[in-house]
């Protein structure tokens, strides 16, 4: 079978995207991208280039599938894909250049909404990576994805994974000991208390063991992902199957939808929230849509929540050896026996070696100073490259002297007291410092404006580690629109019966204890 | 009582569906037939939802699960009707199509010449099951074939 199609689908979108470039690169959009923002407007970089480069790709490929011969092979294979993910980039680069920042604009015309201090868009998450995935999930639902697209949009599976790959790159070691910790001990707690309450919950209501097992393993691991890996190991019914699905789906989007307002009307700081989310939201692909709601021009929140993905695949392969083991006590008729070395070896996560590997790499100093993280590209003299116009101007000063006694914490009154002294940062410690006072969100907007300005004007960042990102965000952003078209309506339909009872008691359980647990007891560092 | 010599019976093993398979039958001449249609509705192909976390093996062991799952409950619908049609010496056919319910029954219907369409009523509203369920509207507006909707049992 030759799977390349004969259409003029690629093509034509290599020539939308140089157009665009075009019309950026001449000026004739500018008159848009400052009713967009003017000089706020962060893309205009990126509307100068990456339209180019993706367009002449798409044209010169479009081309050769639409007027070419093609025969069976591999390369036909991974040439069908091509289509859908410029399909896929297409759409994440509409919504990010042009959709989310019109919608910004319209919600601060609306004005602020009541006493939060928040504009709507910002209440509701309302950015490029939410409404890219709302807008996959309409393009599946109203209008199908088209035949020639259908093998690209399973590539978002593999942006996704890759996004996680290179992420291996930005974490210090303490960094990812310190999180690691944490989410072991969250998802030690929250997965076993879950599946357990799924079948103590399944055994009173009287449900079949098949049913029992294949839900406690979506609503307690990861999802619809644990769910296809545990529907064979515990038999599970198509019907069952159906409804542990469609439950799932229903809640995993809602979630992404509710949690980052939640988080915003809590005035959560980046690990918690990262922590909430990647504990909290049952399904695995939404904890990465909601992190980049949450913080849509920042990674620091999808770092943590990623974290606690991986672990929840990690604990995988252990919960489907757990089930398979239960189920087989619990059925007669059931003779097999586990064969736990090929579960393990079937459900491992490949791509989280890749994660490590890139960690790993990355501590070794191939992409940035081994030391880059302790502090190597912290400077605040003039020879280590601060410019003297940086140091902080009196009003600005003044904003953070009035401000200073609301802060509890000694070590981060410190910091601040020796930044109003010196107008500069003068240690790494207070950097560190005055991160996690940022991230706390104790002070007004303005002076943690302030604080982050101070913290540039000291901190640079590796130009690789820059650009990796970039990457992720792009991943990121490209592997959620494609996961957003593979969420149906009529998959959620099926959510229904007792599993949505289960689920429901469940899922808001998961979610609320997890909330006061990361309130009580997650700080705002890491 | 109606009878047919060539009936469309389109069900999938519901009580509704059962319902219509015993009306179905009964209608029938000891020399009629039956073809008998049995829709694995698509939304299957979406049943793998957005998981992205799974290996490739992982995916394609819940694939073919599925798919034996799926048959499996094809093959014990086919073999109640198959072995109903063969007591009254009814000439028996079946056909699964992947698809919209009312589609494939639609598009089957003009493949022969059917005197009769017979489907099950809609599950009433409170009992699980899938939801997939053939549009009455549709059917009305594009079958050129007499229909019977069996009702309910007990309903």
């Amino acid at each position: 079978m030759v799977y390349t199609k004969k259409s003029p689908a690629l093509l034509v979108i290599g020539i939308i995207m140089l157009a665009i470039w075009f019309m950026a690169d001449s000026g004739a959009l500018s008159g848009y991208i400052e009713h967009l923002g003017g000089k706020k407007y962060k893309y205009l970089a990126e509307l100068t280039t990456l339209p180019l480069y993706f367009g002449v790709l798409s044209v010169l490929i479009g081309g050769w599938q639409l007027f070419g011969t093609h025969s069976e092979g591999q390369w036909d294979y991974f040439s069908s894909a091509i289509a859908g993910a410029m399909f896929i980039l297409i759409i994440a680069m509409m919504v990010r250049w042009f959709v989310a920042p019109e919608v910004a604009v319209v919600s601060k015309m609306m004005g602020k909404v009541g006493d939060t201090g928040k504009y709507i868009h910002k209440l509701l998450g309302l950015n490029y990576v939410v409404i890219g995935i709302v807008v996959g999930i309409v393009t599946v639902n109203v209008f199908r994805v088209p035949e020639w697209a259908e093998n690209g949009v399973r590539l978002s599976r593999l942006g996704l994974k890759t996004g996680v790959i290179l992420l291996g790159t930005l974490y210090s070691a303490a960094e990812l000991k310190n999180l690691g910790g944490l989410s072991i001990i969250m998802i030690g707690f929250f997965v076993l208390g879950s599946v357990g309450i799924v079948l103590w919950m399944g055994a009173r209501m009287k449900i079949p063991n098949s049913m029992g097992g294949v839900l406690s393993a979506g609503m307690g691991v990861c999802g619809v992902s644990a769910t296809v890996a545990a529907a064979p190991v515990v038999q599970a019914k198509s019907v069952e199957i159906a409804y542990t699905i469609g439950t799932i789906l229903l809640w995993g989007v809602g979630c992404m939808f509710i949690f980052p307002v939640v988080g915003n009307l809590l005035g959560m700081n980046y690990v918690q929230f990262g922590a909430w989310a990647g504990t909290g939201i049952l399904n695995s692909a939404q904890v990465a849509g909601a992190a980049l709601a949450f913080q849509p021009d920042g990674i620091e929140t999808l770092k943590v929540a990623e974290i606690f993905n991986i672990t929840r695949v990690l604990v995988l392969p252990i919960i489907v050896i757990w089930l398979a083991v239960w189920y087989v006590k619990r059925e007669e008729s059931v003779t097999e026996t586990v064969n736990v070395g090929r579960v393990i070896f079937e459900k491992f996560p490949v791509f989280v070696i890749g994660f490590i590997l890139l960690f790993a790499l990355s501590s070794t100093g191939i992409f940035a100073p081994a030391n880059h993280y302790k502090g190597k590209y912290f400077g605040n003299t003039a020879e280590s490259g601060f410019k003297e116009s940086k140091l902080l101007k009196a009003d600005k000063i003044a904003v953070l002297s009035a401000e200073i006694n609301k802060i509890q914490r000694q070590d981060r009154k410190t910091a601040v007291q020796n930044l109003i002294d010196n107008g500069k940062v003068m240690s790494i410690e207070d950097d560190d410092a005055l991160r996690g006072l940022v991230n706390a969100k104790v002070l007004s907007k303005d002076a943690n404006k302030i604080l982050k300005g101070a913290h540039k004007a000291v901190r640079h960042t590796a130009k690789k580690i820059k650009a990796f990102r970039n990457w992720i965000t792009w991943l990121f952003a490209f592997g959620l629109v494609g996961l957003g078209m593979q969420i149906t309506m009529s998959a959620m339909k099926q959510a229904g019966g007792q599993p949505a009872i289960i689920g429901a008691v469940v899922g808001t359980l998961k979610a609320v204890l997890s909330l006061v647990v990361v309130m009580m007891f997650v700080s705002g560092s890491i | 009582m109606i009878s047919s010599k060539n009936v469309l019976l389109s069900s999938h093993g519901t009580d509704g569906a059962q319902a219509a398979e015993r009306a179905a039958i009964a209608m029938c001449e000891t020399d009629a037939s039956i073809d008998h249609l049995l829709v694995v509705p698509d939304l299957w192909k979406d049943m793998m939802g957005d998981d992205w976390l799974n290996n490739g093996s992982t995916r394609d062991r819940y694939g073919r699960y599925i798919e034996s799952e799926l048959g499996k409950e094809i093959d014990q619908h086919i073999a109640r009707v198959r072995q109903q049609a063969e007591e009254k010496g009814i000439r028996y056919q079946c056909k699964v199509i992947l698809g919209k319910p009312d589609q494939c029954l639609t598009s089957t219907c003009k493949e022969s010449n059917y005197d009769m369409v017979v489907i099950g009523s809609p599950r009433p509203k409170g009992l699980s099951g899938l939801r997939s369920r053939m549009t009455t509207e549709s059917l009305a507006k594009n079958l050129t074939t007499p229909l019977l909707i069996v009702p309910y049992p007990n309903g």
